[in-house]
């Protein structure tokens, strides 16, 4: 039973990180089409800004407002990244629209450039980020621990599901976005600055990628790569749950994380990667039509 | 009709001269290079950058004819590699364990070792291991019409999931440092007084190239090759022929895998080692870069690409640049995507002729003149 | 005589009979019912029109056909040659390409980044498959044939021209070109008067009635000066279901036709 419970528990935790850094993904890949192969980076950026908060925290505050550093980590994570993906937007991706492979190629020259940068930043090593003291130690109900800080996790996930999900399907700009990705000439029409959203769409994909950044630095040591091993999941994520839905990258992350678990509990973590993306790659084999098939007029669309 | 009137049809075949003597400049300045150069290390770099040559080749196959971008091609180099490290691994050995299986609390040689034991087997299974897995994943992937990007994430999944593979089981692959401290297949190649046994895998491995070459070449000129670059046009329009698309992309996916394997089983004779390294994405798309910058959709830009990129690396893999280099790459990467997508090839196809046209106007000015 | 290296003098019987039967054929979107219950049988060496307003579901009835989308329920069968039939339904794309029923679709669809000769290879029926396609030449025949296709449609002087530098217009000559190539038994056109001017539209019809002695063709057309031209059976749909089917004389005097398709400015 207990081990039932921490099983669960876990495969809820690891999916809730996969979901979180799939989130962004969702936004950029599946609304924008766009395969941001710096998202990961965008992820690693994310927590290195947790990292330096977190010293300016402790090097300029009292130390009583320490822990209320990861909040304002959160939220300058955020922005950094935000910012970050606007910039990439306007300079590379707009450029490339119409040519997603190439997208995914010059993104990806981004990525060593942005790894680099840290390096020479903040060195080769990985750096650490002290979790608060508030996530420190967990829940114990049983004799099953929970610890504090996936907790927190899970909930920061919740969150951003929600605001994701009010953005999109509730706010103006929401309705704005999705006009544009469905119909980009007729909403030119109808005076929607389809740049402008555009790059609001990426930055935000980008923004939820720093978010993401911010848990993964409570998880381990930070450092130039960290984003590399989040990425390969992230895109089988959005894959598996059909690009451009908001529930299917739920159950997408929910089926990743939790097999992951479960297989885990039998084989080494390795193979379990290995039989997970396995898994994926043969149910791909019988997904709904849907996510291949072309439905319009134009025999083949650009690629 | 009147069949007596027939409709004169005049075809110009494309001329790719300007490629194969750009080629054959390369092949003989590789062959002159073994005597020019001295030492050792600079001979075996140039014998890697032809391994590279013939990976760019194959991947230009399926990326630049064929348009499916294969995030995943260093898993066909390794397999070859490993292959080829095996049998050399046991050949220092004498067939006996090695040192990372005795580590690994094993006793006898696991049996898929076994096989390497023989050389002859070695070669065909070079060929035969990723021809069969590349045929089976492709067989399913194309079979269900996946894609576009999605085969690049797929492509890219697959090799993290066998490097994880290999990664974990150390016991038998040698894990994290792979197969390491073996010799060429003519024995050791350090040192002067081993040159002949690299300058003969030298110029095996140039022999390879030269025949990957003629082969890409071959096929890009048959109608196979025009019906690739009709897949990249236009999928379902080349369903819609008549042709059946996922077979095509299949042989293509396998013959590509294939060669870049060959590549692989060569590369580990000037490298002395096979690393899980060369398996990352990172590595499998550094070789995309390669024929991205030297120009895509031609068989000679994925070699000028190759060597170009590889040998800029080798120039600043010392000093104070090593760190420049990462920037410098991914910048040259994205410029080149961005700006010029034909690469090195494109560059000087799309402005030589303008070049010598100008020249021409300005002889003839000043002949004009004269007169 | 002969056209596009088809003798054109074959026994009178083979012209009776059907080409295409489609039986009760019904297709589902998501809820939607683009097709409902569509039985149409197409004559052979005929040229018969699918029209109807936007929406009517004919472009869904040519996907049927040709498998670009599968139906819910009903059949496609073919007839090659009298006596001989194929079940459709079910077969893949290039099955049925390969089995003598070509398309043309609506918008221009040619490989852009080879030449119109070479994309006129391509179209050429027989052994498609990987070996040949690497080994075999093409024949003097083939080119005699291609040649042949290239001037009737007029583009024997692009014939070395990428077909992506080709006008609008050019580019709709070379597929149908490419579907004579490819000598189909029942050739599927999907507008193909769409984007050309009267002249233009005049010289594909005449065009099509050369072809019809050689082939069924199936056209979709909104065009309805074309329709008179050319017709011989014309099929009207609306909203999913067959409305009324006939030759155009009749189809025209319909009251029911005039109020849902022509009463809508069809000129």
């Amino acid at each position: 039973m207990d081990q039932l419970v921490t099983t669960l528990f876990n495969g809820l935790s690891l999916s809730s990180i996969y979901l979180l850094v799939a989130l962004g993904l969702s936004i950029t890949f599946g609304q924008m089409g766009v395969i941001n192969m710096a998202h990961g980076e965008f992820v690693m950026l994310g927590a290195y800004t947790t990292f330096c908060t977190q010293e300016l925290f402790a090097n300029f505050l009292p130390e009583q407002v320490g822990s209320i550093y990861y909040f304002a980590a959160i939220v300058l994570a955020f922005f950094v990244t935000f910012a970050l993906g606007c910039l990439l937007e306007k300079l590379l991706i707009s450029k490339l629209y119409g040519r997603k492979i190439d997208s995914l190629l010059a993104t990806w020259g981004v990525s060593l450039i942005l790894q680099q940068a840290v390096r020479t930043i903040f060195g080769a090593q990985g750096v650490n980020v002290n979790a608060p003291s508030f996530l420190k130690g967990g829940l114990a109900v049983k004799g099953v621990t929970f610890s504090y800080n996936r907790i927190f996790i899970i909930i920061l996930v919740a969150f951003c599901l929600v605001m994701v999900w009010l953005l999109v399907n509730r706010s103006r700009y929401g309705s704005r976005m999705r006009a544009t990705m469905q119909n980009r000439p007729m909403a030119q029409c109808m005076g929607i600055n389809t740049k402008k959203i555009d790059c609001i769409t990426f930055g935000i994909g980008s923004g939820l990628a720093g978010i993401a950044g911010c848990s993964v630095a409570l998880l381990g040591s930070v450092d130039s790569t960290v984003g590399q091993n989040y990425i390969v999941y992230s895109f089988m994520t959005v894959v598996l749950g059909g690009a451009g839905n908001l529930f299917g990258t739920v159950i997408g992350a929910a089926i990743i994380g939790f097999s992951s678990i479960f297989v885990e509990n039998y084989q080494s973590a390795s193979i379990a990667r290995a039989i997970v993306l396995l898994i994926i790659i043969i149910f791909l084999q019988f997904k709904p039509s849907g996510l291949f098939t072309v439905r319009s007029r134009v025999l083949d669309e650009g690629v | 009709m009147d069949t007596l009137l027939k409709p004169a049809l005049h075809i110009e075949k494309k001329s790719r001269r300007g490629y194969h003597i750009t080629f054959a400049v390369i092949a003989a300045m590789l062959a002159l290079s073994p005597f020019i150069i001295e030492g050792t290390s600079l001979v075996q770099f140039l014998g890697k950058c032809m391994c590279y040559a013939i990976v760019g080749i194959a991947l230009d196959l399926i990326w630049g004819y064929t348009g499916m971008l294969s995030l995943g091609h260093g898993l066909w180099f390794c397999l070859g590699g490993y292959a080829m490290a095996m049998f050399l691994k046991l050949d220092g050995t004498n067939g006996k364990i090695t040192d990372f299986m005795q580590t690994g609390g094993l006793t006898e040689l696991p049996w898929f070792w076994k096989p390497f034991g023989s050389f002859p087997l070695t070669l065909i299974l070079v060929i035969l291991i990723p021809a069969l897995f590349a045929g089976i994943v492709g067989y399913f992937v194309f079979r269900s019409r996946i894609k576009g990007v999605y085969f690049s994430i797929i492509t890219q999944a697959l090799t993290w999931a066998v490097y994880s593979l290999f990664m974990a089981n150390s016991k038998f692959t040698g894990g994290n440092n792979g197969i390491t401290d073996i010799a060429s297949i003519f024995g050791k190649t350090k040192g002067s007084a081993n040159r002949t046994n690299l300058l003969i895998i030298f110029f095996i491995t140039l022999a390879v190239l030269v025949l990957v070459y003629l082969l890409a070449t071959f096929l890009t000129g048959r109608k196979f090759g025009k019906l690739l670059i009709a897949i990249r046009d236009g999928e379902n329009r080349t369903y819609f022929s008549g042709y059946s698309v996922n077979s095509y992309k299949n042989f293509i996916y396998a013959m590509s895998a294939v060669l870049a394997a060959i590549a692989g089983a060569l590369f580990v004779n000037f490298n002395g080692s096979i690393t899980p390294t060369q398996m990352t994405i990172s590595y499998s798309i550094t070789m995309v870069i390669w024929v991205a910058v030297g120009g895509r959709g031609t068989i000679i830009g994925a070699v000028i690409g190759a060597f170009f990129i590889n040998l800029c690396e080798y120039n600043f893999s010392s000093g104070i640049l090593v760190e420049a280099w990462q920037f410098i790459i991914g910048a040259i990467f994205c410029l080149t995507i961005l700006l010029f997508k034909g690469g090195i090839v494109g560059i000087v196809r799309d402005n030589i002729p303008e070049l010598i046209r100008r020249i021409k106007n300005r002889k003839n000015k000043t002949a004009k003149e004269a007169a | 005589m002969s056209f596009v290296g088809i003798e054109l003098n074959r026994p009178m019987e083979v012209r009776t009979g059907k080409a295409l039967d489609i039986k009760s054929v019904s297709v589902e979107f998501d809820g939607f019912k683009a097709l409902t219950d569509v039985t149409v049988g197409v004559k052979r060496n005929t040229i018969h029109f699918f029209i109807g307003p936007n929406g009517a579901g004919k472009t869904t009835l040519l996907d049927i056909i040709c498998a670009k989308t599968k139906p819910t329920s009903g059949t496609v069968h073919f007839y090659p040659a009298e006596g001989y039939e194929i079940l459709l339904t079910g077969m893949k794309e290039y099955e049925i390409v390969n089995a003598g029923v070509g398309r043309k679709f609506q918008v221009p669809s040619v490989f852009t980044e080879i030449s119109v000769y070479e994309n006129m290879v391509l179209s050429l029926s027989g052994n498609k498959r990987i070996f040949a396609s690497i080994f075999r030449k093409t024949s003097a025949e083939e080119n005699d044939l291609i040649a042949d296709v290239l001037d009737k449609v007029g583009l024997t002087e692009h014939a070395n021209k990428k077909a992506g530098s080709l006008s609008h217009g050019q580019k709709q000559w070379l597929e149908i070109g490419m579907q004579l190539a490819a000598r189909p038994k029942i050739i599927m056109l999907d507008e193909p008067a769409a984007g050309m001017g009267k002249p233009e539209t005049f010289k594909t019809g005449e065009l099509l009635q050369r072809i019809k002695d050689i082939c069924t063709v199936i056209v979709v057309e909104h065009d309805m000066e074309f329709v008179k031209q050319v017709a011989d059976n014309v099929t009207v749909l609306h909203e999913g279901k067959v409305l009324i089917e006939g030759n155009i004389d009749d189809v025209l005097a319909d009251e029911t036709v005039q109020k849902v398709y022509l009463g809508r400015g069809g000129d």
